[in-house]
């Protein structure tokens, strides 16, 4: 009961939004109902429509990870846009530049990748850790610092000959796998849900992550019970930044049909943002998440299918996506206010 | 000269009268802090208001600054009765309150904290003449501030005037204080009451709220003493005297025993030897303590919170640094700042705020039982993961052996009451097959049933041989279940001795710090 009351608030948050959304396309004359129907029969009509749906949900429920699991240690890392963009960058490294045998390939882009990833949490987890300088400010910045980096040798390093609006494709060795002609959903999904699933069993199967979720709860009861606070923080940092990494990967080795990274970083750009949207309608929960990324996934594609076959307007497509997005993030945004500030 | 609307300079009968009159207080929770008091205060007199913890001489003030609504009761100034909806309310009728604990913004400088929230932005352009006006203020007053140093940057005495003039300078005619010596050194004691009697000269009244019996004796002109939310004694100081005050303070109710086996302790458990630990203001909070806690008896420490206490606990727990001196347990030295260590070594710490220490009270009852016991190799399985199926079993026995009402072991503890929580946080302690039991405020805040239970939980505990070292500031506790007592006071043991061979009345005066006759240590 306790675990399905999450789950059931979000439903009634759902239909909130959808309700209030309905209610902001009545006085542009655009019936609601017929504008739900196209929006779910675009993001789940099909079986390609699904697989499309997932595609987009994959890289949010890893960038979503990063961001719940700093909140489950009391952190508010907002960093996964830039750890992110390194894991593309490592992705691309490993994928194009390494010839490495099929099979082992794969792992070790995706390996490098997430290494890439939670790196680029050390720098802002060893400056809180050691000089107590807000997470909030570092990740914003090296946010910045890794789109101009990752920029940069998407230009000059990493661009294919001849084509330099992009890096170097990915060898085939290293794609992963996909599942259906035509689609752009590949075996990283599988992936992306494995982690996903090992970080819930971590933060609620171990000692490690019993410890950094009473980090988050109450930091002094974490030091009465022995808990080393910095280890505990270290571990948000870099399960997030690996998490972020990942999804970077994602759309890089196992995203058609670019296989490689835009100079532009217009392939990524946003969905390390966007994880944390995902993660607070997931309630910060991996699991949750998982839901909350195919939502977010399914008005992105099934958005598209508003747009011409109800004919609803692009911008208010978005406006009531982000009506939906929004009534789903109040209750655990409420909950973290609560716990932070009222006790 | 032009006056200014907020600061007339004394003169004359600048003071007022005040009466509060059958004042009653109940806290939203059902505490009854007061329970009908009359207080008054002239123009022009120092009164000191003493009393233990929980007495109500805060809640009195508080009413009285405007911080809250007595539940019954009127209070009058110069005869015209008023209410207070608010602290601004108590100020625009020159009533002003000093707190404990700061209300400064650190970066400021105390010329800005001064006149911070005092008349909006515009005044911010006008400094210049309110620095005037500060400046005038802090001359007649004497009080000497450094007015354009950052309040952080400044000894903590220095930052008390800022405090003080802060009040002041919003015309302020009866100023109270709350324990305003309990972070200074000697030499600002002695320089705050000789800015005390200079505002007494000037016309204002002052209320000084303090359990030190020695500095009320020497500052008040009149004394008011509370105990659990009633007047137990009120005397002009000339004519009181330490012990009179101390058996106001304590009362002299004789407290039944609990019933326990007559067995002599066994061989010392925990040896603390002339420990130092620094509070955090960085001043030294334990100075220099001497004692053993003996297997199969119950060592207590009586004495007003905030002499100390905290800190010597934190620090035989390992969550505090040790300045000077060592700590033995089982003969050998306990390393600092390591309570997994400590508690491996065997001891037990039932913290003293189980809110703020005990419990994360989003966990489940579970997740609660094994906490500060997470690392023992019972509730673990390989690769650190928890052994849950254990987890859960453990967690149901506690809740049937020691009498939690809980839901289930899944619900969360935030829904337990207080005293349920508490019996939650007692019997994973316990459990722990603990050498030492360090129980801090073991009862405080529960009802009448979980205190006994809790308390009847300790002696068994004394009786199965365990070292038991109990803290707390309900004196009547201490004296119930104690075989030997100590009495601190500023980071020092007063005395140390069987708690038979002292009188309660010896205990308070030295609750208030002096030492009785024949009892130099």
């Amino acid at each position: 009961m306790r675990r399905a009351r999450p789950l059931l608030e979000s439903l009634f948050a759902i239909s909130i939004g959808l309700i209030v959304g309905g209610l902001l396309m009545l006085p542009f004359r655009y019936d609601p109902l017929k504008a739900y129907q196209a929006l779910f029969r675009g993001a789940f009509g099909t079986s390609h429509d699904i697989m499309e749906t997932l595609a987009f949900a994959t890289p949010l429920m890893l960038t979503a990870i990063t961001f719940a699991v700093g909140v489950r240690a009391g952190l508010f890392n907002i960093g996964a846009e830039g750890q992110m963009y390194m894991g593309a960058i490592g992705a691309v490294f490993a994928a194009s530049l390494l010839p490495l045998p099929p099979g082992i390939h794969v792992v070790v882009a995706t390996l490098v990748a997430m290494l890439f990833g939670a790196l680029w949490s050390l720098v802002p987890a060893l400056l809180k850790i050691w000089r107590g300088v807000h997470e909030v400010i570092s990740t914003i910045m090296f946010n910045w610092i890794a789109f101009h980096l990752a920029m940069y040798l998407a230009i000059y390093y990493l661009a294919e000959p001849g084509r330099a609006e992009r890096t170097r494709p990915a060898l085939p060795t290293a794609r992963y796998p996909i599942l259906a002609e035509g689609s752009t959903l590949t075996a990283v999904i599988f992936v992306a849900v494995l982690f996903c699933i090992a970080v819930y069993f971590v933060l609620w199967g171990t000692r490690l992550g019993y410890e950094l979720r009473l980090v988050g709860e109450n930091p002094e009861a974490a030091r009465y019970a022995g808990v080393r606070i910095s280890r505990a923080l270290l571990w948000s940092f870099l399960i997030g930044g690996m998490a972020a990494g990942l999804a970077g990967a994602s759309q890089i080795i196992g995203r058609p049909p670019a296989w490689s990274l835009y100079a532009t970083l217009g392939n990524v750009v946003t969905l390390g943002f966007d994880g944390i949207g995902v993660a607070l309608v997931g309630r910060n929960h991996p699991l949750g998440g998982i839901l909350a990324a195919i939502l977010f996934g399914a008005l992105q594609h099934g958005g598209r299918f508003m747009e011409y076959h109800a004919g609803v307007l692009s911008e208010l497509v978005r406006a009531v996506n982000g009506l939906i997005v929004i009534t789903l993030a109040v209750p655990e945004l409420w909950a973290m206010v609560r716990r932070r500030w009222i006790r | 000269m032009l006056a200014h609307p907020h600061f007339r300079p004394s003169v004359r009968t600048m003071g007022l009268r005040i009466e509060m009159r059958e004042i009653h207080k109940v806290y939203p929770d059902g505490t009854v802090a007061l329970r009908g008091v009359d207080f008054r205060l002239e123009r022009g007199e120092i009164v000191g208001l003493l009393g233990e913890n929980g007495a109500g001489k805060t809640t009195l003030m508080k009413i009285l600054s405007g911080l809250l609504p007595p539940t019954r009761g009127e209070i009058r100034i110069d005869g015209r009765p008023v209410r207070f909806r608010n602290p601004a309310d108590a100020l625009r009728e020159g009533i002003g309150m000093v707190h404990q604990i700061f209300t400064l913004v650190p970066p400021y400088t105390a010329l800005e904290n001064i006149l911070l929230g005092q008349e909006g932005s515009a005044l911010w352009l006008a400094k210049d003449r309110a620095r005037d006006r500060v400046q005038r203020l802090l001359e007649e007053t004497g009080l000497s501030i450094p007015l354009d140093v950052p309040v952080e940057l400044l000894p903590v005495g220095v930052q008390q005037r800022v405090e003080i003039a802060k009040v002041l300078y919003r015309g302020t005619q009866v100023l109270i204080l709350d324990e305003p010596t309990s972070a200074l050194t000697p030499l600002e004691v002695e320089e705050l009451f000789r800015f005390l009697r200079r505002l007494k000269e000037g016309g204002r009244s002052i209320v000084f709220i303090t359990h030190k019996l020695r500095e009320v004796l020497e500052i008040s002109d009149r004394i008011v003493v509370l105990r659990n939310g009633r007047v137990t004694g009120e005397i002009p100081t000339i004519e009181a005297t330490p012990e009179l005050l101390a058996e106001w303070m304590v009362g002299r109710a004789v407290v039944p025993r609990v019933s326990r086996s007559p067995r002599p302790p066994g061989e010392p458990v925990l040896v603390v030897r002339d420990l130092e630990v620094m509070g955090d203001l960085g001043l030294p909070a334990v100075r220099g303590v001497s004692f053993e806690v003996r297997a199969g008896e119950i060592f207590g420490i009586a004495g007003v919170e905030g002499n100390g206490q905290s800190e010597l606990v934190q620090a035989l727990g390992g969550l505090r640094p040790i300045h000077r001196g060592e700590i033995l347990l089982d003969g050998k030295p306990l390393p600092p700042l390591a309570p997994i260590e400590a508690y491996r070594r065997g001891i037990a710490h039932i913290p003293e705020d189980r809110l703020r220490f005990g419990m994360a009270l989003n966990f489940d009852v579970a997740e609660n039982s094994i906490l500060s016991r997470q690392w023992e190799p019972v509730f673990l399985r390989g690769g650190g993961r928890l052994n849950w199926p254990r987890i859960l079993t453990f967690a149901s026995e506690l809740l049937q052996r020691f009498q939690v009402i809980a839901p289930g072991v899944r619900a969360v503890v935030r829904s337990l009451s207080g005293g349920n929580q508490q019996k939650l946080v007692v019997g994973r302690e316990l459990t722990k097959e603990p050498r030492l039991i360090l129980a801090v405020h073991p009862t405080r805040g529960l009802d009448v049933a979980s205190t006994a239970y809790i308390r009847e939980l300790l002696v068994q505990m004394r009786d199965a041989g365990k070292a038991v070292l109990l803290i707390s500031a309900d004196l009547d506790e201490v004296l119930e279940l104690s075989d030997r007592i100590a009495v601190m006071y500023e980071g020092k043991f007063l005395a140390v001795g069987p708690v038979e061979v002292f009188t309660r009345e010896e205990i308070g005066l030295m609750m208030g710090g002096m030492i009785p006759e024949g009892r130099a240590r």
